[in-house]
């Protein structure tokens, strides 16, 4: 056992983890937060997708004992933020989610899409949003609304469209 | 309340019923993260089960060896007396029934058998002792070739039957008034296994409570009460010590519709260490043991005139059912449906179908979405397209020169299947014009900048759905769907409680079971709450498979508020001293003539907590309803679609690229057009998986050789194009609001469409694939043997 020291969705947490232990398994297993789902547990199909130090990452191929001093934020610690409100009201606009097991790694990455790539507001770059997202496999919807809820969100913010 | 208010209510909100696109009730829970799956539930005490798996494809079990120190944690078959065999008999004249142990017994005949369960208080641990485990097999040859294990078996798969074959079957027609015919072609075709890959695996955690002698089964499972019963078969317990929930499961698709090994082995150790258990499937688990469905070979002949009319088709189909008949749809589901929907949308005067189910040393064949059509429309729709080049006509027109016609309608087929209505010719000039068929055969000729080759294909299906009894107890399977059942309560407060034995995994049946409640009581779809698939509270239901659920569990809910209605407006009636031919519900009240009288909470709130005021001959069944409903007629709805693809080929690199992807579709009426869409575009999306990516080879010792998802291949984002739908609504005359059962049908065609399309790009080099997935290896492989002059 290893003692381990982070910062997650806001609170300082301290725990005593076994070092073979992924931090997904830490965030469910320990810390009760089971909105962030296991697919494959091989950093293939990014169910797992959690905020590290403010990036994406996936939780499943990291060990929990590699975060000693990181801030990470997982889907239940977005409850306050004007983006994910934003993403949340237009997925469920454009059916962007089924089953809903994709959706909390889908949402993380889908936020920093917008975040870190506001300039994609065109009708042309959704290419572009769609190589974005090809580390979160989806199952149920096909993609299409996942990137419309997108392209909706990066028009809203540009002012192109009215939120 | 006055009337403005009134008028408020009722005027102000979108529409919510029948045919609205109303936004999903069960995002805002999936979207923060407070989903609750099976692998989220926390029980105290709970320990975890990692299992033992056969590394060999089949061998003789001579033993398992518990590690020293650690025999308390490790069980074996030996250690579980008492408990029987999953086994799923059809009633089909000479199926041979397979018997599953839950943990092997004599013969491990699968990579990923279960041959022991090690339980500790974490999965790591768990896995530690299982690690520990020595497994003694004397391996045998495995079965690996499907047809060759009906033709030349290199071992037996189940010893006493003396051959590999579960169920051999035809389907006879005399073809010789047409052996002359002027088009007669005839190809090999085979389709690749696959592993549906819903993103949550399966799960099961459970809990024995000796206070009601019960076992709470938490399973992520599609049909609860048919898992209740297979667990009571193989537990010896009463129906009522098992209570089986699905919480929200992470998709289905089939792979979730069966009777788990795991499920007795959880259930059998809860019992007996009076300890709640937790298996959670994880992803090599799912691909190298659990998720194989698909695997089908066609040797098939068609008949033609030189007009592109179709005379006849001659098939013999072998599908790979794996080492064991699954709970409760059998090893034969595939095969034995090939023979009879085979014919698809089309008409002809000959046909034949042999078809074998065949053991083979892998997984057992699942059902998965779109069961055996997305096979056969692959065969059928690449022998059309053949039609069509010795015909050389357009391969729309062939397809236009052989559906029914919707003045023929409703039309029973070749085969004896109830086509209940529609306007196919329509459907393929809708797609033809959607992807502009004139427009890409021009840029055909003029070829692409980039040197790659374009093509255009076509595929139409049709897809019987919901059907029920009477297509189901001729085949004798531990399943025959009746009425499907739906209990309701309207609450003192005025809310609506709905309970179906159906299960919603993405199908968003918490919605649009609301919104059907909405059409019959006016109730805003905000104050009805759907409880789906848990034995303990619902009336029984074989579950979600086959797209029944918005015809069956949509015509229960509707039967059940139209009772509802009834009785709401009996006590209404009386508190009002009017008749009850006066009232109407809407907007959550109910109206006198135009008038609002009193909502559906007052008159809740009269039955439940001031009964004084009802009078004596009031309908004692009071506000709680379970009624039941079946289709007019049961022998299944016939929604359709035809795809229409437009692709790109790099003849250097064997590489595909989607340029265009059209739909048109017709689901009868929609309840929610968008929860519609939803599904036909995610259906497509797995098609195009199974089109060109998706495939679990096996070497020839059985070995299954994708064991991750970077080499089992699944379409992401960028390999998906924006897919573009076009509905035309021809209600279904036998069901509720004219539905048609829709959430397999995306699923059918693209392997087809796609297939058709590459084909036609390559045409002029006399390249034709005929096995799916069109991978880059596959296609590479057809263009060399074309550019040798021998068939691929």
């Amino acid at each position: 056992m290893k003692t381990l020291n982070l910062t997650v969705n806001g609170q300082a947490v301290s725990a005593a983890v076994e070092p073979r232990t992924h931090l997904a398994d830490f965030l469910r297993e320990h810390e009760g937060l089971t909105g962030t789902h296991l697919g494959c547990e091989h950093g293939v199909c990014g169910a797992c997708t959690v905020e590290i130090d403010g990036a994406p990452a996936r939780s499943c191929i990291q060990f929990a004992v590699r975060c000693e001093g990181a801030t990470v934020r997982t889907i239940e610690g977005f409850e306050d933020d004007a983006v994910m409100r934003q993403l949340r009201a237009a997925f469920s606009a454009e059916h962007a989610l089924q089953c809903g097991y994709c959706t909390p790694g889908m949402l993380v990455t889908a936020r920093d899409i917008v975040m870190r790539l506001p300039h994609l507001t065109g009708a042309h770059d959704e290419a572009r949003i769609r190589v974005e997202l090809a580390g979160n496999l989806c199952r149920c919807t096909g993609y299409q609304g996942i990137v419309r809820a997108i392209q909706r969100v990066l028009r809203q913010r540009a002012g192109i469209d009215a939120a | 309340m006055n009337q403005s208010d009134v008028k408020h209510i009722a005027g102000s909100a979108a529409p919510q019923g029948v045919g609205a696109s109303v936004e999903r009730k069960e995002d805002r829970r999936l979207m923060s993260g407070r989903g609750q799956f099976v692998g989220d539930l926390r029980l105290a005490g709970m320990w975890d089960v990692a299992f033992v798996r056969s590394p060999v494809a089949h061998g003789v079990l001579k033993g398992v060896e518990k590690p020293a120190g650690q025999e308390a944690a490790v069980f074996t078959m030996d250690d579980m007396p008492g408990v029987r065999p999953i086994r799923a008999v059809s009633g089909l004249p000479g199926f041979k029934p397979s018997e599953q142990w839950p943990l092997a017994r004599g013969k491990v005949r699968q990579v990923g058998e279960l041959v022991a369960a090690c339980i500790a208080p974490t999965r790591a641990l768990a896995e530690d002792i299982a690690q520990a485990v020595y497994a003694d097999i004397e391996e045998l040859p495995a079965v690996v070739d499907m047809v060759g294990a009906r033709t030349a078996p290199p071992a037996l798969v189940h010893d006493e039957w003396g051959d590999n074959i579960f169920l051999e079957s035809l389907v006879d027609g005399d073809l010789s008034s047409i052996a002359d015919a002027p088009i007669k072609v005839r190809r090999h075709i085979r389709t690749a296994r696959q592993c549906m890959s819903p993103l949550e695996g399966r799960g099961v955690v459970c809990q024995w409570d000796s206070r009601l002698e019960q076992l709470t089964m938490w399973s992520s499972a599609q049909m609860v009460h048919i898992n209740r019963q297979g667990l009571s078969e193989c537990l010896g317990l009463d129906s009522g010590q098992i209570r089986v929930i699905a919480p929200d499961v992470g998709g289905g698709f089939g792979y979730k519709g069966i009777l788990l090994p795991e499920e007795i082995v959880l259930a059998y150790l809860c019992m007996k260490l009076g300890r709640p258990l937790r298996w959670i499937e994880d992803r090599r688990e799912q691909l190298i043991a659990n998720a194989n469905c698909r695997e089908h070979d066609y040797d098939i002949t068609v008949y033609a005139n030189r007009d592109g009319r179709l005379l006849g088709i001659d098939c013999e189909a072998t599908v790979d059912s794996g080492a064991y008949s699954s709970y409760p749809f059998s090893a034969c589901l595939e095969a034995a449906q090939v023979g009879s929907i085979l014919p698809g949308p089309y008409k002809m005067e000959r046909y034949r179908c042999k078809t074998w189910s065949v053991a083979s040393n892998k997984a057992p064949i699942l059902p998965y979405r779109g069961v055996a059509r997305t096979g056969v429309c692959f065969a059928l729709e690449l022998m059309v397209d053949a039609i069509a080049r010795e015909a050389g006509m357009e391969p729309i027109d062939v397809r236009l020169a052989n559906v029914v016609r919707p003045e023929e309608m409703p039309y029973d087929n070749i085969t004896k299947k109830h086509f209940d209505s529609g306007d196919y010719p329509r459907v393929l000039r809708m797609a033809r014009d959607a992807v502009g068929l004139r427009e890409v055969r021009a840029r055909q000729k003029a070829g692409e900048a980039d040197g790659r080759r374009i093509g255009v294909g076509f595929a139409v299906y049709c897809e019987q759905a919901a059907h029920g009894t009477s297509v189901y107890f001729g085949w004798g399977i531990p399943m025959v769907p009746g009425h499907e059942q739906c209990r309701a309560r309207l609450n003192a407060d005025g809310v609506l409680e709905l309970s179906i034995g159906a299960h919603s995994h993405g199908q968003g049946m918490e919605t649009t079971m609301a919104q059907v409640a909405h059409q019959i009581l006016g109730i805003d779809v905000a104050r009805v709450r759907l409880s789906h698939g848990d034995t303990g509270q619902s009336p029984y239901s074989t579950g979600t498979w086959g797209s029944r659920s918005m015809v069956m569990s949509g015509g229960a809910v509707a039967a059940a508020c139209k009772e509802m209605a009834r009785r709401v407006k009996q006590i209404a009636a009386k508190m009002a001293g009017c008749d009850t031919g006066a009232l109407k519900l809407a907007g959550g009240m109910v109206f006198e003539g135009d008038v609002p009288r009193m909502s559906l909470a007052e008159i809740a709130h009269v039955w439940h907590r001031a009964p004084q005021l009802l009078p004596a001959d009031i309908d004692p069944a009071g506000l709680e309803v379970i009624a039941g409903y079946k289709a007019a007629r049961d022998t299944g709805t016939f929604s359709y679609a035809c795809h229409a693809v437009v692709v790109a080929v790099d003849t250097e690199l064997g590489a595909v690229e989607i340029l265009d992807y059209a739909i048109a579709e017709d689901g009868g009426t929609l309840v929610n057009p968008m929860v519609v869409d939803g599904q036909i575009i995610g259906g497509t999306a797995q098609g195009i998986g199974t089109a060109l990516y998706e495939e679990m080879p096996f070497d020839e010792n059985g070995q299954p050789l994708a064991s991750t998802l970077a080499d089992y291949m699944l379409p992401g984002a960028p390999e998906v194009p924006a897919i573009r739908i076009d509905h035309i609504e021809t209600p279904s005359p036998y069901t509720e609001f004219g539905q048609k059962g829709i959430g397999e049908g995306g699923a059918i065609a693209p392997p087809a469409a796609i297939a058709n399309a590459i084909n036609d790009a390559l045409r002029d080099m006399g390249v034709e694939v005929t096995e799916s997935p069109v991978t880059p290896r596959r296609l590479l492989a057809a263009i060399a043997a074309a550019r040798k002059g021998v068939a691929a």
